[in-house]
């Protein structure tokens, strides 16, 4: 836990959609699925859970339903919806080439060092 | 999914709106919880899996409050646009479905259009005059401070002191009351030393107004309070507007300036559009006292305004007591012509501007705002004509599934679009017709403020669309909306319960439209009565061919009362030889001026005045005998003054019938002798001659005229009739006057028929207005009952088809739709006449000659009305007398 990330707000969307590209889920689920597939190297901070999920229903980008959970508890589920299912293409992409970018920069070999004036 | 579907229950409770907060609760909470069941998993005691559940939460209320912001937010957002959406789309739908009836949509617009612009024209004259404040600092502290005077020193402590009211130096010691006290008049000068000797206005003003209406320079200074000392007052201000004609708006003035010959030095110019109390371009100090040696220039014609600003916490009631206090403590016979003022002696400022023109206006206002009110009528009688064309569809689209309230909307918005084009064409009107309305206000109030179009305008015009769209428009929609839609669908529309619930309503309706309509024709036939009858007064002189203008005898060449008697007859001596010119006279004042008419307290020779006698005040004006022969005005008896009547022969006087009934009734005046107050000797009456109105609408005064010979004042106003026409005559007066001195200058040029039909301009106006205002009103009246008679006809097509087939002749059928009409019409102006009898009252101050129950005057309405409404069911009789019962059977 030790070695967790804060996480950037529109990583945190895109995360959020990617985590309901599997199906509709509740805001716990959410959470426990981003910090279980990055081996809780990203820690996802309740306080601002919860306001991106409710900023991307009003965007459109996901819908949220009451539903009874799988222990009979009430919980609000949330899907992607056809606009959100866009935007993670989209974003994941440009996501994708944006940290490939970093990441050749940070990787790059000694002799492309900056030219010296 | 559908396993996890939440309870029915929460469903309904969700009808009444998403309760956001127990959402968020129980979001929060469900997370919390499976934290906890996690870590219980991961094999902690039930107390440190909840605790670490917690701890790794944070803040649960931060959380909470956080959300519950964010969707509050959205909420409130979603709720007006779903709002907005609803009404664009209805708005988009009325558009569409109004382009394509533009007969039906041009007619209602036009209606609107009317009652709007009329309205909003009328009401920027009250805004401009009554509405908006004086453009002063804090204009509601400004007050106008009745009958108090500002002494003449030369009458200081003297027993005959004018009438004994309070003066200045009384009002300004009340500092608790006032914070500021001044005083002005207005007169007018000659501005010479620069080319060509002008006329201008001069506003003479105490040093305490400028400070008091809470103005500054633009360049210079004010009056220092010691320039109010007579002596020092020789001081001037001056325009914006003469800084920038006259010199050119060069910061190099000249210091000083001549103003009849005196000498003024220059202390400052007044901000731009400065002009108080009006179209003044020049002030000088009004001292206290005031000199007759200021005030030379200006005697005989100036009246003097005293205002104040209230202190901060002095209320106008306040103020009102304690000036009436300062009346009560003088001995009655001196109150006797100031009852009035008595009981109001404190006025706002912004009110006494108005002064008599406020009446008419509002009366005005009432008019339009009646003419609106048809308008509207007429406007919810074509909607309702129209709902009948659309019944069937309404009715389909209930059955659809439509809701009530929907479809209120959606017609709602129908008339909304309607009232806005109505609204704007009304604008329009008003733009086009603001310069007419100019006239309506006084002069003074012009300088001041000037009705012109402006937001507020646009606001007053916008909110009068929403009110009478929703006035005109609410009842067709919510009749439309309860449409028995089963009925109309069944019958094709047209029949049923529903059209004849609508005809009966379209009657009530045009009923009330006559009736409104009669109560303006009333006014406009009382109003036009009235100025006929003011037409054909004889005024007590002929005004035909007769020019008029003013000389000013200036200080330094006619300081002595010989001199100016000098130079008016030399002036006469001129224009009596002259071709073209028939007679030519002089005299102080002429009637139909604008002038202030001054009077003397006549006391009769051996009659004792003081206590209980009623004091008899009498104009007084000094004239030479041309002045009666160029007038036409008759001598009953005795003889006309004559040019050997001057100051060193016996003191006569000429007196008018009144003076003649009113001093010395069933005696004869000839030879009788009074005096001016008490200061003066007697002198005697040597002639009479027939009265003279001031004005038209005013009954003729007791007037006394001195000859001119004996005293000429310094302000001249030359006559002379001719056999010209007015421009050439009037050149040829001004010629002559030039010849005899051609250092003069003249100003107020004008014929007697010209200043006569200008004192008539307001009354012209009103009733110009009025006659308009009622003749639109007819016509749409007149729409509204052709409307409702055709609507009959066509409803009735099967029964006047059935009684045609029952051998009824075309004559009956026409009759019966014809005595619809009557009754309809009959009713409305019935009803009309009580409405006019009712508000007689109102008009009562606008009229001259006429009962405001003239049954002449009324009668000539109710004709008016009456007869164009039959005709205008005649066209529907006749296509009723054409019913054919065939056609009836084959429509079914």
């Amino acid at each position: 836990m030790a070695a967790s990330l804060d996480v950037l707000r529109g990583t945190l969307d895109l995360l959020i959609l990617k985590a309901l590209s599997w199906g509709p889920a509740h805001g716990y689920s959410v959470a426990e699925w981003i910090e279980r597939v990055t081996d809780d190297t990203l820690v996802i901070e309740e306080g601002s859970l919860y306001p991106a999920l409710h900023r991307l229903d009003e965007r459109g980008l996901i819908e949220a339903e009451w539903g009874l959970s799988g222990n009979n508890r009430r919980a609000k589920y949330y899907a992607l919806t056809t606009a959100g299912r866009q935007a993670l293409k989209t974003e994941s992409a440009s996501w994708t080439r944006y940290a490939e970018a970093v990441f050749a920069a940070l990787s790059a070999p000694a002799s492309l060092k900056p030219a010296s004036v | 999914m559908s396993s996890r579907r939440e309870p029915l229950w929460r469903r309904y409770l969700r009808f009444f709106g998403p309760d956001v907060d127990a959402d968020i609760e129980e979001e929060l909470r469900f997370h919390l919880e499976m934290r906890e069941r996690q870590y219980l998993a991961s094999g902690m005691t039930p107390q440190a899996a909840r605790e670490a559940a917690e701890r790794k939460f944070g803040d649960f209320d931060r959380h909470r409050r956080r959300l519950r912001r964010q969707d509050a937010r959205r909420l409130r957002r979603d709720h007006w646009s779903e709002r907005l959406d609803g009404w664009r789309r209805d708005v988009r739908f009325a558009l569409r479905t109004l382009g394509r009836q533009r007969g039906f949509s041009l007619a209602v617009i036009g209606t609107l259009s009317l009652g709007i612009g009329a309205t909003t024209a009328m009401f920027s004259a009250v805004d401009a005059a009554l509405l908006r404040p004086l453009p002063f600092p804090r204009p509601r502290e400004l007050v106008e401070l009745r009958n108090v005077e500002v002494p003449f020193r030369e009458y200081d402590g003297q027993e005959e002191h004018p009438s004994g009211a309070p003066t200045i130096r009384d009002a300004i010691a009340l500092g608790e009351l006032f914070s500021g006290v001044g005083a002005y008049a207005v007169g007018g000068l000659n501005l010479s030393g620069t080319g060509t000797p002008i006329r201008i206005r001069v506003g003479v003003v105490t040093t305490g107004l400028l400070p008091t209406l809470g103005v500054r320079p633009a360049f210079g200074r004010l009056f220092l309070p010691e320039e109010g000392n007579p002596g020092n007052a020789t001081v001037a201000l001056i325009s914006h507007g003469l800084w920038q004609r006259q010199f050119g708006g060069d910061s190099a003035l000249p210091r000083s300036v001549l103003l009849n010959s005196r000498s003024y030095r220059i202390v400052g110019i007044m901000p731009q559009g400065f002009t108080f109390p009006e179209g003044i371009d020049l002030w000088i100090p009004l001292t206290i006292p005031m000199t007759f040696e200021t005030f030379e220039p200006f005697r005989g014609a100036i009246l003097k305004t005293v205002v104040a600003r209230l202190s901060p916490g002095a209320s106008l009631d306040a103020a009102r007591d304690r000036m009436r206090q300062l009346w009560v403590r003088l001995p009655a016979p001196e109150r006797g012509e100031s009852r009035e003022v008595l009981t109001d002696p404190v006025r706002p400022l912004q009110g006494s501007l108005v002064g008599e023109r406020r009446e008419p206006m509002l009366i005005l206002l009432g008019a339009t705002g009646l003419l609106l009110l048809i308008a509207c009528v007429n406007a919810t009688n074509l909607l309702l004509a129209h709902a009948a064309t659309r019944e069937r569809e309404l009715a389909v689209r209930a059955v659809l599934g439509a809701s009530r309230g929907r479809l209120v909307r959606q017609l709602l918005a129908q008339s909304l679009v309607l009232s806005v084009a109505g609204a704007l064409g009304g604008l329009a009107l008003a733009a086009g017709t603001l310069r007419a309305v100019q006239g309506l206000l006084p002069k003074g109030m012009l300088d001041i403020a000037s009705p012109h179009l402006d937001l507020r305008l646009l606001a007053f015009a916008v909110g009068l669309a929403g009110v009478t769209g929703l006035g005109f428009g609410l009842w067709p929609a919510l009749g439309a909306a309860r449409t028995d839609a089963q009925g109309a669908l069944k019958s094709g529309g047209g029949h049923g319960a529903t059209a004849a619930r609508r005809g009966r309503l379209r009657r009530t309706l045009v009923t009330a439209e006559l009736a409104l309509a009669l109560v303006l024709l009333a006014g406009a036939g009382l109003m036009l009565k009235s100025f006929a009858t003011l037409l054909s007064t004889d005024p007590g002189f002929q005004p035909e061919r007769v020019a008029a203008l003013q000389v000013v005898l200036d200080g330094s060449r006619a300081e002595r009362n010989a001199n100016r008697v000098m130079a008016v007859s030399a002036i006469l001596e001129r224009l009596r030889g002259r071709p073209g010119i028939e007679a030519a006279g002089a005299v102080n004042d002429l009637p139909m001026g604008d002038q202030i008419r001054m009077s003397i307290r006549v006391g009769v020779e051996g009659r004792p005045g003081g206590e209980g006698v009623e004091p008899i005040f009498a104009r007084y004006l000094m004239a030479s005998e041309g002045y009666f022969r160029t007038l036409a005005i008759p001598l009953v008896r005795g003889r006309f003054m004559r040019e050997t009547d001057d100051s060193l022969a016996p003191r006569v006087a000429v007196i008018n019938e009144t003076m003649a009934r009113t001093v010395w009734p069933g005696e004869d005046p000839i030879g009788k002798r009074f005096r001016s107050g008490g200061r003066e000797g007697f002198r005697t009456v040597v002639g009479i001659v027939r009265d003279v109105r001031e004005r038209m609408d005013e009954q003729p005064e007791p007037h006394t005229y001195f000859p001119i010979s004996e005293f000429a004042p310094p302000d001249v106003t030359i006559v002379a009739r001719g056999a010209l026409a007015g421009p050439d005559l009037l050149a040829a007066l001004r010629r002559a006057v030039h010849e005899a001195d051609p250092t003069q200058a003249v100003y107020n040029v004008r014929t007697l028929a010209d200043a006569m039909s200008r004192t008539l301009a307001p009354r012209r106006s009103n009733t110009l207005l009025i006659t308009v205002f009622g003749l639109l009103a007819l016509l749409l009246s007149l729409v509204g009952v052709y409307g409702v008679v055709s609507y009959t006809v066509t409803l009735r097509q099967r029964e006047l088809g059935i009684r045609a087939a029952l051998g009824a002749s075309r004559r009956d059928l026409a009759r019966m739709v014809l005595a619809e009409g009557t009754a309809v019409a009959a009713l409305g102006i019935g009803i009309g006449l009580v409405g006019a009898f009712a508000l007689s009252r109102v008009l009562r101050g606008l009229l001259y000659g006429v009962e405001p129950t003239d049954p002449a005057a009324l009668f000539a309405a109710a004709a008016a009305l009456f007869i164009p409404a039959i005709l205008a069911t005649l066209i529907p009789a006749r296509r009723a007398a054409r019913a054919n019962p065939v056609d009836v059977m084959r429509s079914e």
